[in-house]
């Protein structure tokens, strides 16, 4: 079997049985085929899905919440009435499934493109070679926002700029993967990634039982590992930290957990001190040297010296530190300007000059408000695309054409025509739909996108899966959990040469050393140990030994 | 105090230290069994085997091992001595024989988890539900259990026997469960070393989250979770407090408050001297062969405790006090 997926049962659950519709107006369903039967990969998935029923779901769904609640995996959103608090992680309880050959396929794509980005970061703070060879307007690079003067002619250990990075990917209607953005400031979700898992495990045990889904809970130790490897120490174990703004922003949670999983200390700006071009932390025993720092804050903050000056979460002296090559910095400072979604219209020609590669990953078509003609034909057709704000993230001040009225459409068209240069359009992707648990239990279709995580050190390596987040609403495609989306686990299925059966990997496993057997109590359990007592009383040499009789 | 009362105490405590374990253990390993074990840092993470559980407890393997199988005998199967249900009924049993002298709110705490084991929805939940939320109660109420004992109980002999009691099997377990994880070179089987160092370290890992260690590993060891790291944290950390040094250490010193003459007693002097040897272990470079070794002769010198303990204070000394065996 193909896939990773076992056999399929006898009898295969469809559509019909369960009153699930598959999305109308060319989305492609992941999970069920148009006939309404599952796809093959998802039969097991489906089969198990229809025993449970919607009340399992339901009550699953109430376990869910209140661990999440009592585990604190919560996070702050906009509600209609405005801010909500600590609301438990919306984790849908069907899981979507990758293959494995769409994961090698997205995973090739997304090694290609994140050297590419690393590359054009390196590029433009340096050489400009693609600047000078006419591929990407100068203009255009300097008048980003996230382009920042204090990187130029710095160069971090190993050339790396972006170590963590999360690009988001969609699925068109045909079935494309196509990307979307990429985030290579400070992508949040990857704690979502693993808190997921752990609940899917505990919640619905039974779902994993006919696959062999690849683990994702190694991403600390890369990450940890990436980090002690771009750290200027050569003599003692490199100090790392976990930089946050402050335990009022909305992913502190993410914060803790990474500082907690790498086992190191999570620090404010207020722990932090430079002191002669070097960076120190303040601790019970004095001044502690800090060789990295994980920072889950902009470029603009880090520092009021070189950046805002008003910032109060920054450290004054940090970026002198940095060209000092004392510190390093995850990400590089100036990597925000590779996370533009105007520099995104660029990447496959990056691929192409780079690395002389085809790009695999196709970009969505996007249009840039900066050229007249573009910006004519796209605001043409206002009713059919996308526009966005080049510099925003969390999907704020984004425009969908089919679902806005005309009136607020051309609200966004007087502010595009005023400043084209912070603006793209795109075509709309029709993003496919995976079957998402209702508050009743049932199943019906839910838009999706991925967020797969990738940590750049020595190497390049990419976690299996990512973020997976769903729209919660019918027929939205707004998926960023800061506007009520939920979150879907997301397996990746091993290839099928391992999915060996439980006994095979039993079979390798290594033999046990002999054991003594158990007491319970006063009485030896049985004659066996009878004779363990009798030699426990008379050690053999060994024992002695392990005490240093024989030496003394 | 009475020898048969001080027994008592000391498998109550053993009891329930051997069911908070084995439920951490089994939570570890089936949490990791869900999932693939092709990935990880280094060359491979995987998990603890079923057969390993088995090894772990002293019981018979026999032929195939399987999954739901060794869940169900190791939980809620009360023909199987070694299972988590069997424990608490045990410890239950020795409560109610000491419950005029542990704290009332303990016997009540204790029973209740009894009560609460013996519902028929457990085994239900446990086919149903998955084992999450049994593995979660065991682990609460054993907290619960030790933690009215320090806030509730007189600190007198009594409770230096039950605290011994349940370090004692502390350190049991997590000698059992090292040497199953990290046997010697030589008995693994027949593939590349490097393929077995993979698997070593992946096997560790899973273990070191199975006793809920994970974290304060990350914190205390700068190096990855490998093989060689988990075992000298596990052995030796001493400001661990589920470390074997860290449990043989309590052992001693609850033993030293009970006895009216620590400095002539046998099992208190042994576990001196087993403490300041696992402190000069500690210091030199560990690898596998000595990791095997290490575990294997503290675990025979803790037997040889067991039979000393049971000797000065619970069959009513035939031997004069003094007596070296070892």
């Amino acid at each position: 079997m193909h896939h990773g997926a076992l056999p399929a049962p006898p009898s295969i659950p469809t559509t019909s049985d369960s009153g699930y519709q598959p999305p109308t107006g060319g989305a492609l369903d992941e999970i069920f085929a148009a006939d309404g039967a599952p796809r093959d990969h998802a039969r097991r998935l489906a089969s198990e899905l229809a025993a449970l029923g919607p009340e399992a779901l339901v009550d699953a769904g109430q376990r869910r919440d209140a661990i999440f609640v009592q585990q604190g995996i919560t996070f702050d959103a906009t509600g209609k009435d405005g801010p909500v608090r600590d609301r438990p992680f919306p984790l849908d309880l069907v899981p979507r499934i990758l293959t494995s050959d769409d994961w090698s396929h997205l995973e090739a794509g997304l090694r290609q493109r994140i050297v590419a980005l690393n590359r054009f970061i390196d590029d433009v703070y340096h050489e400009r070679e693609i600047i000078r060879a006419g591929i990407v307007p100068w203009q255009l690079v300097v008048s980003r926002s996230h382009f920042a003067r204090a990187a130029a002619g710095v160069r971090p250990p190993g050339g790396v700029y972006c170590h963590v990075s999360g690009c988001d990917l969609v699925r068109d209607g045909d079935g494309t993967w196509r990307v979307l953005e990429d985030n290579v400031r400070t992508p949040s979700g990857i704690s979502y990634v693993l808190e997921n898992r752990v609940a899917m495990t505990r919640l619905l045990p039974q779902l994993f039982q006919h696959y062999r889904v690849r683990p994702v809970d190694h991403y600390p130790q890369l990450l940890a590992a990436a980090l002690r490897s771009v750290a200027p120490s050569s003599e003692e174990e490199a100090t790392v930290v976990v930089w946050t703004p402050g335990s009022l922003n909305s992913a502190y949670f993410e914060h803790a957990f990474l500082a907690r999983q790498m086992g190191v200390e999570l620090v404010e700006a207020s722990d932090l001190v430079v002191r002669d071009d070097v960076l120190y932390m303040r601790t019970t025993d004095g001044l502690r040297r800090v060789h990295a720092v994980y920072r889950r804050l902009d470029d603009d903050f880090v520092d009021p010296l070189e950046f805002r000056p008003d910032s109060l979460l920054g450290v004054p002296g940090l970026v002198r530190a940095y060209r000092a090559g004392n510190v390093a910095i995850a990400n590089a400072l100036g990597t925000g300007v590779a996370d533009d979604k105007a520099i995104y219209h660029y990447v496959p020609d990056m691929i192409r000059f780079y690395l002389s590669e085809e790009p695999i990953l196709a970009n969505v078509q996007t249009y840039l408000m900066s050229d007249p003609q573009l910006r004519d034909m796209a605001l043409g057709r206002k009713h059919e695309l996308v526009f966005k704000p080049t510099n925003e993230s969390g999907g704020k001040g984004v425009c969908i054409g089919p679902r806005s009225t005309t009136a607020e459409l051309e609200r966004v068209e007087a502010v595009i025509r005023s400043n084209p240069d912070e603006w793209i359009a795109q075509e709309l992707v029709n993003l496919s739909t995976v079957p998402t648990a209702g508050p009743d239990g049932r199943l019906s279709p839910r838009h999706v996108d991925l967020r797969p995580f990738a940590v750049f050190g020595e190497n390049l390596q990419i976690i299996p899966g990512g973020l997976t987040r769903v729209a919660m609403v019918e027929g939205s495609m707004i998926v960023n959990s800061s506007q009520g989306g939920g979150s879907k686990d997301t397996w990746v299925l091993e290839r099928s040469a391992s999915t060996a059966s439980d006994a095979e990997v039993e079979g390798q496993r290594l033999p046990a050393p002999p054991m003594p057997q158990l007491r319970y109590g006063s009485e030896w359990h049985n004659q066996q140990q009878q004779q363990q007592q009798v030699a426990a009383v008379t050690p053999p040499s060994a024992a002695a030994a392990a005490t240093g009789d024989e030496a003394r | 105090m009475l020898s048969r009362i001080a027994q008592e105490l000391f498998w109550l405590g053993r009891n329930i230290a051997r069911a908070e374990h084995t439920a951490r253990m089994l939570d570890g390993v089936f949490q990791a069994s869900l999932q693939s074990n092709s990935d990880g840092f280094g060359s491979g993470s995987v998990q603890l085997g079923w057969r390993s559980i088995l090894a772990i407890m002293g019981a018979d393997a026999g032929g195939d091992v399987e999954r739901e199988e060794v869940m169900r005998r190791m939980t809620i199967d009360r023909h199987e001595p070694a299972s988590v249900i069997s424990c608490v009924a045990r410890a239950r049993e020795s409560a109610r024989t000491v419950r005029d002298v542990i704290s009332a709110e303990m016997w009540e705490a204790l029973n209740t988890t009894n009560l609460r084991l013996a519902d028929p929805a457990v085994e239900h939940n446990l086919s149903e539900l998955g084992p999450y939320l049994f593995f979660q109660l065991v682990k609460e109420r054993s907290a619960l259990f030790w933690g009215l004992n320090s806030r509730t109980m007189l600190r007198d002999e009594a409770r230096a026997f039950l605290v011994a009691g349940g370090r004692f099997e502390s350190a049991d377990m997590v000698l059992r469960m090292l040497r199953v994880t990290l046997p010697a070179p030589g008995q693994e089987f027949t593939d590349a070393e490097s393929r077995a160092t993979g698997l070593l370290d992946g096997q560790a890992q899973a273990l070191l989250q199975a006793v809920g260690g994970f974290q304060a590993f990350r914190r205390a060891v700068p190096s990855p979770p490998q093989a060689g790291p988990v075992a000298r944290f596990l052995l030796y950390e001493r400001s661990y407090p589920d470390s074997v040094a860290a449990s043989v250490d309590a052992v001693q010193q609850a033993l030293t408050d009970a006895d009216r003459d620590p400095r002539r007693s046998d099992p208190v002097l042994r576990l001196a001297r087993l403490g300041a040897d696992l402190e000069f272990r500690g210091r030199v470079a560990i690898d596998r062969a000595s990791i095997s070794e290490t575990c294997e002769l503290v675990q025979r010198e803790l037997m040889l405790v067991d039979a000393d303990i049971a000797t000065r204070y619970f069959v009513g000394s035939t031997m004069p006090a003094g007596t070296v065996h070892a």
